[in-house]
């Protein structure tokens, strides 16, 4: 059965990805960015970010902004993850595929699951917007993965990478609401 | 109405070490008069000058980030005036090109037209200080404080159209290289 992960832990790995790409000696104030679009499924995470003075958060009136704003950043060098929901990915995947894929601008996102039952594998549950969010990445060839529990952390820094690699899109989507 | 091609000569004139964003008929002028690695243009993503114009300046904060917008690009992501509001960055020259038309896909008509306030709906935004201007010798005069003054700034500008759009020029430099050559002049020069 999926887990919660502790929003401690997901922070964590936003501070050490975060860290990494800095490397020694350059600019630290902010760490990274967060850019979101407030996600009832990672409500946690984004009221531990507010208590981050490290991490700096901005918040976004669309999921549209918050892809410009994350590819306006990355061109400068700074470091972002982008934090949205489900319905939120359905909303902006014109902009995905205009920045991300085709501008080839590495976003790595965290994309929460609302509603997912957790005795059902997203595929079965009786929610639309829980079905076919790893089916639409898949269309669009964004490499996905889910995070199910506090193991799966280490999920967050390899999909980042994976971003980084490519020069585009990569997504983990958080299944159970974050703790 | 000014001529969008007479704008953006004053505005190469003046950018300095500026990043610009154009966008849709500001786009070709732009190529011409600008051909250089610190511009950006937003072609295809329906109105998201605004918001990579905030994450530019939200990252380099040392350099002026001087959006050139639509009227038709700026309501399909309308939210971004609240956006950059709330993220206040001082160094946002949000510069609104109004002509009243989607001038791109054959002139249609924007949603409220001629009607549409943008200055007043970004100052009501939070926008640090906002004024639309209707002539060129205006905008000689205020240009010195736009490139200066703290932001984020909107100057709505009353246009006519541009000679030339997306649709009838030759394609310019494909985004993803004007993304790679951006980041590595911004990065090189730290």
């Amino acid at each position: 059965m999926p887990e919660s992960v502790p929003s401690s832990l997901i922070i964590d790995a936003f501070k050490e990805i975060f860290q990494a790409e800095r490397g020694a000696g350059k600019r630290h104030e902010p760490l990274g960015w967060v850019i979101s679009v407030p996600d009832t499924h990672q409500k946690s995470v984004l009221a531990a970010l507010d208590k981050e003075r490290s991490l700096r958060v901005i918040t976004c009136s669309t999921e549209d902004d918050a892809n410009a704003v994350a590819a306006g950043l990355y061109m400068t060098g700074e470091p972002v993850i982008v934090m949205i929901q489900h319905a939120g990915l359905y909303a902006s995947v014109n902009t995905i595929r205009g920045i991300s894929m085709d501008g080839k601008v590495p976003i790595f996102y965290m994309i929460g699951l609302l509603s997912r039952e957790k005795d059902k594998d997203p595929k079965d549950s009786r929610h639309s917007m829980v079905r076919f969010a790893e089916p639409l990445l898949d269309v669009f060839g964004i490499p996905h993965a889910r995070m199910e529990g506090p193991d799966d952390v280490k999920l967050i820094p390899e999909y980042y990478r994976k971003s980084r690699e490519r020069k585009g899109p990569a997504a983990v989507l958080v299944g159970l609401e974050t703790a | 109405m000014m001529k969008p091609e007479e704008i953006l000569e004053l505005i190469a004139a003046a950018r300095g070490t500026a990043i610009c964003v154009p966008t849709m008929t500001t786009g070709p002028a732009w190529r011409t008069l600008a051909p250089d690695d610190l511009s950006v243009g937003c072609v295809g993503f329906m109105g998201g000058a605004s918001a990579l114009g905030l994450g530019l300046a939200l990252g380099a904060p040392d350099r002026r980030v001087i959006v050139f917008d639509g009227d038709g690009s700026l309501l399909m992501q309308l939210g971004s005036l609240a956006t950059i509001a709330g993220a206040r960055p001082r160094n946002l020259v949000h510069l609104l090109f109004k002509n009243g038309v989607y001038h791109t896909s054959g002139s249609q008509e924007t949603p409220g037209g001629q009607g549409v306030d943008f200055a007043a709906m970004a100052k009501a935004a939070g926008y640090r200080s906002t004024c639309t201007i209707s002539t060129l010798d205006d905008l000689k005069k205020r240009l010195p404080a736009l490139l200066s003054d703290e932001g984020p700034i909107m100057a709505q500008l009353m246009t006519g159209l541009a000679d030339s759009t997306p649709m009838n020029s030759p394609p310019g430099t494909p985004f993803h290289q004007q993304v790679a050559n951006v980041r590595a002049k911004v990065s090189a020069a730290g």
